[in-house]
């Protein structure tokens, strides 16, 4: 689109641009009379947002600086800064906090606490017996492979964690997730039976659920660490809030979604609210509901990491320590072991999964309900014992003789290879070169451009793209989003890390789109990037902080890689899985006609596929944006930064108003970026 | 219809309530723990905080059967979590959050210093040596427009690069950039091990950059920084940093008890304010566990083995 | 058959309505309204009228055929029935029960003995097994486990699904789900079952077996029966009458014979040309009075003789055929009595002869 308006720029005078013109359609269609312009204005929609970039560019060159006027700002930093003061001086003084917030964080802790210990007297002997246990009767308690599979990567799990010496902090991070997951869980459970049974409930959750989505973790950590203090309660709250939406929004789409048929079977048959609820509502919604808490556990676990950060310990402090040491080595180990508890944690729950699947389209031999509920008996009894004798018959954590240091030859190894890729290379230069050109010709050109264009100018842009791709709903959120960062005095730091987040994107869309290209053509290239995938979307962020920096420097580029990493895996695979789904009578039709690999690629999946890539899209929005904090860490500057700093200083007067334009910029992004469909949906 | 919608939102209103009275019903199991048996310590993110919490946790374990807990939390938290007695101790006070402390150590009077830590901090402005060897005089901050150009990158444009410190880190650079009018850029690091690695590579690749830095630092021991001059610190000076028109201030740095702690602690509170040691000696721990990749603990002992007459005087007599 | 005497309606419903859309209710309510045709209530007011003024009584023991194209109300019809849809106006009674006038307890008891339903998509649960789902109904009756599962064990067998009780429905073809569908609804032992297009969703072969087991399942118990269907040969074979249905109305209430031999309108004709008539029209509707000296001879056949076999009996003896009741001689069918049957012809007589039983459109 720009490119292609780029040179009417130049050719048109200024004089077009002057006023922001209170009706687009009629005024652009004078001038547009040029090749095309003409074929613009086949279709409307189109001329209007070509002359909503027409503006865009225009204004920017003739004015120069597109700040938010200054008068038009409202002082939030002096309420939040006497809030802030109110919180400290009433922090244990006040009711609110000494009959309700206080019995909520001494719960948490004393629930972690609770299962620390339990891990402490099961030593480390118990916890593996049991863990692999667990997983194998999740399984399905059998000599099946699946079961078997489970039991054996369980065991895996705990024995590779125990070797690589990180034993201690993932029994502190098992034992925060399993408390968190159950309050997720729970949390998840009972607001997706609230929206999933009543309309009321779902009109008022799905905004919130919506909006949950696209905000950043970070952004209510700052509140949470106010109100708790450092430590697990905010820490497990902050993952409670991250991690229950999908739990809620799955139990909520299982219940909707269940069989009207045998739902209405059920009232025929003379079932009470409840007796349908219990026998057939939730049972039909089983399968989503375990999707549900899978995704809640992987959530979990990945807030738990970030929540190092405010004194959630286990293995994300671990990581973050060793990062103020450059000791990549143990914070890649401790990364690991991270991605292994994720394995863990997601083989056992799909594994409980399939096997409820499979137990509707298989019969199973009479007696092996009653072995399962036995095996589960058997391990309740188990735990007992352990808990009681485990701490005299072996030592509570793995022996130390068993473990193996991968530090060193790590760090040497992240070391040489950063050494040797980031400069020098002959003829291509090396990663630090690429990335200041990257900066130079790309993100500051953007960045300048955006500071540049009149806030009205890019506001008019947004509604209009937001109209054109979604609806007038999107259009006005993106407005209002942009006027609250305006308001909030935040304008041009906003614009900055726009920017990023708008290269990032790119970058994001661009691999990915290549990247699920190939894949989806190459079975052989799917089935490797596979656990690449699963480990980069796994992995703990901080782990690639470090060695990034080290290939192109402390810049706003790394953090841009960082946000590409994150966000690259879910747009690689919703393409491969688009271009896959695309209807095969097309594809086989195509085929018929003689059409190319080539061709077949470009006139028939990906305009297929469009819609499904669309969604590919907007998913990479969300997660980069959900990056922009951690971008803080490693040069991003902007907006991430001050929410760190808000952070790390306790500041609720910079740190919210950041974070809460981060969540602006987000809802704008994500609904000008959301194909109408999905926001009609549902109802 | 409208019953059935009724019925359900009553449903579902039962769903919310009960989601409430899960939270607030778990509060009801309380927990306290006991001061002397159990000591928590805030620990900021550097080595140096490190070397002295695994020193004081190896020593309190082994002489004294009081368990530690080493919480890690930057100054600014740590300051609230010894307000609020969920940590004991900081053994290693910048003075960076000088609001909050006299917040809490003057107005509420819940936090009371520890003493001196015995190490002596000192935050400045600093470029590597090779490059003051080549320009002697840019270590006078009245120099550094000269040299700006030296110093740009992409991401300061057409002015020079200041790379600032870590955001929780006490810093008025900005304030001094402007106020000097400097044609430097502050570009923040958004943590320490940020500013670390691209100081590493920058160092590595001998280019010039001009760096919010500080000691001690075991880095130091790596790479060599000679300190740009900036005019003398007088308390209060940096304060609003928009006028702020000096360095910084040379600090004894300093340990902040919880006052309950203080007081009841018993020999755990004592032997915490007894505690000192010298520059020298948190750098040869802090040189163990960052440079030559030591676990703390194996650092601590190592180093509690070689100097049992500096650490014999902090332990208390009763204990 | 049972058309005879025993008028005892186990459901009966008069002048019911149920319009889709706002102010529903006020369609019925107003008479200018009321006239309209489908079309033109929703032109004018923005809603559907599903059902429109239906009137009909389902008598113990008969099968009651619901008949229509698809969008014709049938299916929302059956639903008015137990309320599973509420309808908008009109009366309801069940066993003489105001069924409109049910609290949710008592309608929910009305459901759970008196009147179970066999859906078009079976409606099967499937994380139970066959005997579970079967056991459904008893279990939200808070039957207790080992009574239901003994009382769905014999109606597993009652449909023909021996030994598969511990499969799950995925397991089952879709015939074989629809027997489990079919013992679910058996299970609770109901007054009267509904059909709401059963075997539509099914293989023609598989349909007719299913059409065999619910005439082997009616003459075993005479259990009343209400069912839909859009199939008209299946409409012809289950039901003992048929309330042929076109937008929400019905257009035609009659037995098969009285629907095929004398169509009520174009509609209706054009729906029962297809039909073998000699396979539905009886001979007393197709007997001449009998001429001097033909009261004697001929093979003697009972008014409710099939065309069909009729012809088989002529043909065989080659003279005319005698129609008796009681050892009265009502008439005489010949040669061309029979064709003109099988050709279409003497439609207009079929309607005199219709016109004189009375029955058309009973109520």
């Amino acid at each position: 689109m720009s490119t292609a308006t780029t040179p009417t720029l130049d050719k048109e005078p200024a004089a077009d641009a002057q006023g922001p013109a209170p009706d687009p359609d009629r005024r652009s269609a004078e001038p547009a009379q040029d090749g095309l312009a003409a074929r613009l204005a086949a279709n409307p929609k189109w001329l209007v947002i070509g002359f909503a970039v027409l503006v865009v560019l225009v204004s920017a060159v003739v004015t120069g600086d597109g700040s938010w006027p200054g008068g038009w700002t409202a002082d939030i930093r002096t309420p939040l800064e006497d809030l802030d003061n109110w919180l400290v001086d009433n922090r244990d003084s006040h009711w609110l906090f000494l009959y309700f917030l206080l019995h909520i964080s001494n719960a948490a802790e004393g629930g972690v606490d609770a299962i620390v210990g339990l891990f402490d007297s099961l030593g480390w002997v118990g916890v593996t017996v049991i863990g692999t246990l667990i997983a194998w009767a999740a399984g399905g308690a059998d000599r099946s492979r699946r079961a078997v599979r489970t039991g054996a990567t369980a065991l895996a799990v705990f024995a590779v964690c125990g070797i690589l010496d990180m034993w201690a902090p993932t029994m502190e991070t098992l034992a925060l997730m399993v408390v968190a997951v159950i309050l997720a869980g729970l949390l998840g459970l009972l607001l997706g039976l609230a929206s999933g049974l009543s309309d009321r409930f779902e009109k008022l959750l799905r905004p919130v659920f919506d909006t949950m989505q696209v905000m950043p973790a970070f952004a209510y950590l700052l509140p949470l660490l106010l109100i708790f203090g450092v430590g697990v309660p905010s820490a497990l709250i902050a993952t409670v809030i991250y991690a229950a939406p999908p739990m809620a929004r799955l139990t909520s789409l299982g219940l909707r979604g269940a069989d009207p048929v045998a739902l209405e079977a059920a009232r025929s048959l003379g079932a009470s609210p409840w007796q349908r609820l219990y026998t057939a509502k939730l049972p039909l919604a089983r399968k989503q509901m375990m999707l549900g808490l899978n995704q809640t556990i992987m959530m979990c676990l990945s807030m738990v990491v970030l929540a190092s950060l405010i004194g959630g310990g286990g293995l994300g402090d671990e990581i973050y320590q060793a990062l103020g040491k450059l000791d990549i080595g143990t914070a890649l180990t401790a990364g690991v072991a991270v991605v292994l508890v994720a394995v863990l944690l997601d083989r056992t729950t799909s594994a409980a999964g399939e096997r409820l699947d499979a137990s509707q389209t298989a019969t199973e031999p009479a007696g092996m309900a009653k072995v399962r509920a036995a095996v589960w008996g058997g391990i309740v009894v188990l735990l007992a014992v352990f808990a009681a004798v485990g701490s005299a018959l072996w030592e509570s954590e793995w022996p130390e003789g068993w473990t193996v240091s991968w530090g060193q030859p790590i760090n040497d190894a992240v070391n040489w290879f950063t050494d040797h890729l980031g400069s020098g290379i002959p003829l291509v230069g090396g990663t630090v070169t690429w990335a200041e050109g990257f900066t130079e010709f790309i993100l500051n050109p953007l960045r300048s451009g955006l500071l540049a264009t009149p806030w009205w100018a890019l506001m008019l842009l947004v509604a209009v793209v937001g109209w054109f791709v979604g609806t007038w709903r999107a259009s006005l959120t993106g407005c209002v989003g942009l006027a609250l960062i305006g308001a909030m005095g935040l304008w041009d730091r906003s614009m900055d890390t726009l920017s990023q987040v708008l290269g990032a994107l790119v970058l994001t869309v661009i691999v990915g789109l290549i990247v699920g290209i190939v894949s989806a053509r190459v079975e052989r290239a799917e089935r490797v990037l596979r656990p690449v995938l699963d480990t980069m979307q796994t992995m703990p962020q901080f782990v690639y902080l470090i060695p990034v920096i080290a290939l192109v420097g402390l810049s706003r580029t790394a953090g841009i890689i960082a946000a590409v990493i994150y966000a690259a895996p879910a747009v690689i695979r919703i393409t491969t899985q688009a271009l896959r789904g695309v209807d095969p009578a097309a594809m086989e039709a195509s085929k018929s006609l003689g059409a190319t690999g080539k061709q077949q690629l470009f006139q028939v999946q990906l305009p297929l596929a469009r819609k499904a890539l669309l969604v590919g899209v907007n998913q990479g929005v969300v997660l980069v944006l959900s990056m922009v904090v951690i971008a803080g860490l490693i040069g991003g500057g902007a907006l991430g930064y001050d929410v760190v700093q808000g952070l790390s200083k306790g500041n609720l007067a910079q740190g919210l108003p950041s974070g809460i334009a981060i969540v602006c910029l987000g809802i704008m992004l994500d609904r000008i970026s959301q194909p109408a469909v999905r926001s009609r949906k549902g109802s | 219809m409208n019953s059935k919608r009724i019925r359900n939102t009553a449903i579902a209103g039962v769903g919310v309530l009960g989601a409430l009275a899960l939270t607030a019903g778990c509060g009801a199991a309380d927990t306290q723990s006991s001061g002397t048996d159990k000591v928590v310590l805030a620990e900021p993110s550097w080595v140096g905080a490190s070397a002295n919490a695994a020193v004081v946790s190896k020593l309190m374990a082994d002489e004294m059967d009081v368990k530690v807990d080493v919480q890690q939390m930057d100054e600014p938290v740590a300051f609230d979590a010894l307000d609020s007695g969920k940590a004991d101790a900081i053994l290693e006070d910048w003075h960076g959050v000088p609001k909050k402390q006299k917040k809490y150590v003057e107005d509420k009077k819940t936090v009371v210093s520890g003493g001196d830590l015995g190490v002596v901090g000192h935050i400045g402005w600093f470029v590597p040596k090779y490059y003051a060897d080549k320009h002697p005089d840019v270590t006078d901050y009245k120099n550094l427009n000269k040299y700006y150009k030296d110093f740009r990158t992409s991401e300061s444009g057409d002015l020079g690069h200041f790379m600032g410190a870590a955001p929780s880190y006490s810093q008025h650079d900005k304030g001094l950039i402007k106020n000097f009018g400097l044609k430097f850029k502050h570009v923040p690091s958004g943590t320490e091990a940020a500013q670390l690695k691209e100081m590493q590579r920058l160092y590595k690749a001998k280019k010039p950059f001009l760096a919010y830095w500080w000691e001690p630092q075991w880095m130091n021991n790596d790479i060599e920084m000679v300190e740009v001059k900036l005019p003398k610190y007088t308390p209060g000076c940096e304060i609003p940093e928009e006028k702020a028109k000096c360095g910084y201030e040379t600090n004894q740095l300093e340990k902040f008890l919880n006052k309950d702690f203080s007081e009841n602690g018993g020999a755990a509170a004592e032997f915490l304010k007894n505690f000192k040691w010298s520059t020298e000696d948190q750098n040869e721990v802090a040189q163990m566990i960052a440079g030559d990749g030591m676990k703390p603990e194996k650092a601590a002992e190592k180093w509690i083995k070689e100097n049992k007459s500096t650490w014999e005087k902090w332990i208390p007599e009763d204990a | 058959m049972s058309e005879s005497a025993e008028h005892t309606p186990v459901i009966s419903v008069r002048n019911l309505w149920k319009v889709f859309g706002p102010k529903a209710a006020s369609v019925p309510e107003n008479s200018a309204l009321k006239g309209l045709s489908a079309a033109e209530v929703r032109e004018s007011t923005g809603c559907t009228a599903a059902v429109r003024d239906v009137s009909f009584d389902v008598n113990k023991g008969e099968v009651f055929v619901v008949m229509g194209l698809s969008g014709s109300g049938k299916s929302t019809l059956v639903r008015c029935l137990t309320r599973l849809i509420e309808p908008t106006a009109g009366t309801l009674e069940f066993d003489g029960d105001d069924v409109r006038g049910m609290d949710t307890e008592s309608l929910r008891t009305l459901r759970r003995h008196r009147a179970s339903m066999v859906f078009q998509n079976f409606g099967l649960l499937p994380h139970r097994t066959v005997l579970d789902n079967v056991a459904y109904g008893l279990e939200i009756q808070g039957v207790g486990k080992a009574e239901r599962r003994e009382r769905a064990g014999e109606m597993v067998d009652k449909v023909g699904l021996e030994g598969l009780g511990h499969r799950r429905p995925a397991q089952l073809s879709g015939g074989q789900q629809q027997r489990v569908g079919l013992a679910r609804a058996l299970a609770v032992d109901p007054e009267v079952l509904l059909f709401d297009e059963p075997f539509s969703a099914l293989d023609p072969l598989i349909r007719r077996d299913m059409q065999e087991e619910v005439v082997r399942l009616h003459n075993e118990e005479g259990r009343t029966m209400v069912f839909i269907t859009h199939d008209l040969s299946e409409a012809l074979r289950l039901g003992d009458r048929i309330a042929l249905m076109r937008d929400g109305e019905i257009v035609q209430l009659g037995t098969p014979e009285e629907i095929v031999a004398n169509p009520a309108d174009d509609y209706v004709r054009d729906f029962v040309r297809d039909v073998p008539r000699e396979q539905v029209i009886s001979v007393r509707r197709a007997m001449r009075p009998a001429d001097a000296g033909e009261a004697e001879d001929g093979v003697a056949l009972t008014p409710g003789t099939l065309v069909s076999d009729a012809i088989e009996a002529v043909a065989r003896s080659g003279k005319p055929a005698r129609v008796m009741k009681d050892g009265e001689l009502l008439g005489v069918i010949d040669h061309e009595r029979l064709l003109s049957v099988v050709a279409r012809l003497g439609e207009d007589d079929a309607t005199g002869a219709a016109a004189d039983e009375g029955k058309v459109a009973a109520v």
